[in-house]
């Protein structure tokens, strides 16, 4: 469990990777919850960095894991108001010639993680989301 | 960390974690294509929609000249997110 700081790049990436795949890994937690915890987290993170070039201030990510799940808050105290968990629409079902690239994060985001939250006000926002492991009948 | 290269048989060997960093590689790389390939995805352990937009760009620029890129060895959490994007409808895809 921990929390850290980092700086508004893309190349942030990597390190948040590194942070947060060594929480979980010292903690056990599957594979089925690694995944898409570290795909929110970057979906997530290049969209504050993405769409508020002007901003300057470090986002804050912190990671707890419980009863083998994650719990992730990124919170960004220069943001711009973006509800994460409002539907975005994507045509999944269209032709090749019609897909455009692009906007599939959040979609995905919102199919693979078990609660995603959002609050904004007064230029800060907070994202929460959580993942536990995939169960299965025996 | 990225890797994208082809192998002696051909096919080309994507390697690592392809992320919102290290897209850029994969576009350089992917761009250059002028006819059908096969990626081999055995060694690549995350996509994220950045990738994914590389792999469609791609795509869609092949198929103006009849070509196409064919995945295979995709691993169940890559498949999982090939699926939720509909990728599946639109690529030839083998998993492992």
């Amino acid at each position: 469990m921990g929390q850290q700081t980092f700086k508004r790049s893309i190349d942030s990436v990597a390190d948040i990777y590194r942070f947060s795949e060594d929480i979980m890994t010292a903690a056990e937690i599957d594979e089925s919850v690694r995944f898409p915890i570290h795909l929110a987290m970057e979906e997530l993170f290049v969209n504050l960095v993405s769409y508020n070039p002007g901003a300057r201030q470090t986002i804050v990510i912190d990671v707890q894991v419980a009863n083998k799940g994650v719990v992730v808050t990124i919170i960004d105290h220069d943001a711009a108001e973006f509800d994460v968990t409002r539907e975005r629409p994507v045509d999944t079902g269209a032709s090749l010639r019609e897909r455009k690239p692009g906007g599939l994060g959040l979609h995905l985001i919102q199919h693979m993680v078990d609660t995603l939250e959002y609050d904004y006000r007064d230029g800060r926002s907070k994202i929460r989301f959580s993942k536990e492991p995939e169960t299965h009948d025996v | 960390m990225f890797e994208i290269d082809y192998a002696e048989t051909g096919e080309i060997i994507c390697s690592g974690r392809l992320d919102a960093a290290q897209s850029a590689r994969a576009e350089a790389f992917l761009g250059r294509l002028d006819a059908s390939h096969t990626l081999d995805f055995e060694r690549l352990e995350y996509i994220s929609s950045a990738g994914l937009a590389i792999l469609l760009k791609t795509q869609k620029r092949l198929s103006g000249s009849g070509a196409a890129i064919k995945i295979i060895n995709v691993n169940k959490h890559i498949y999982d997110i090939f699926r939720y994007s509909g990728f599946n409808a639109i690529f030839e895809i083998e998993t492992l």
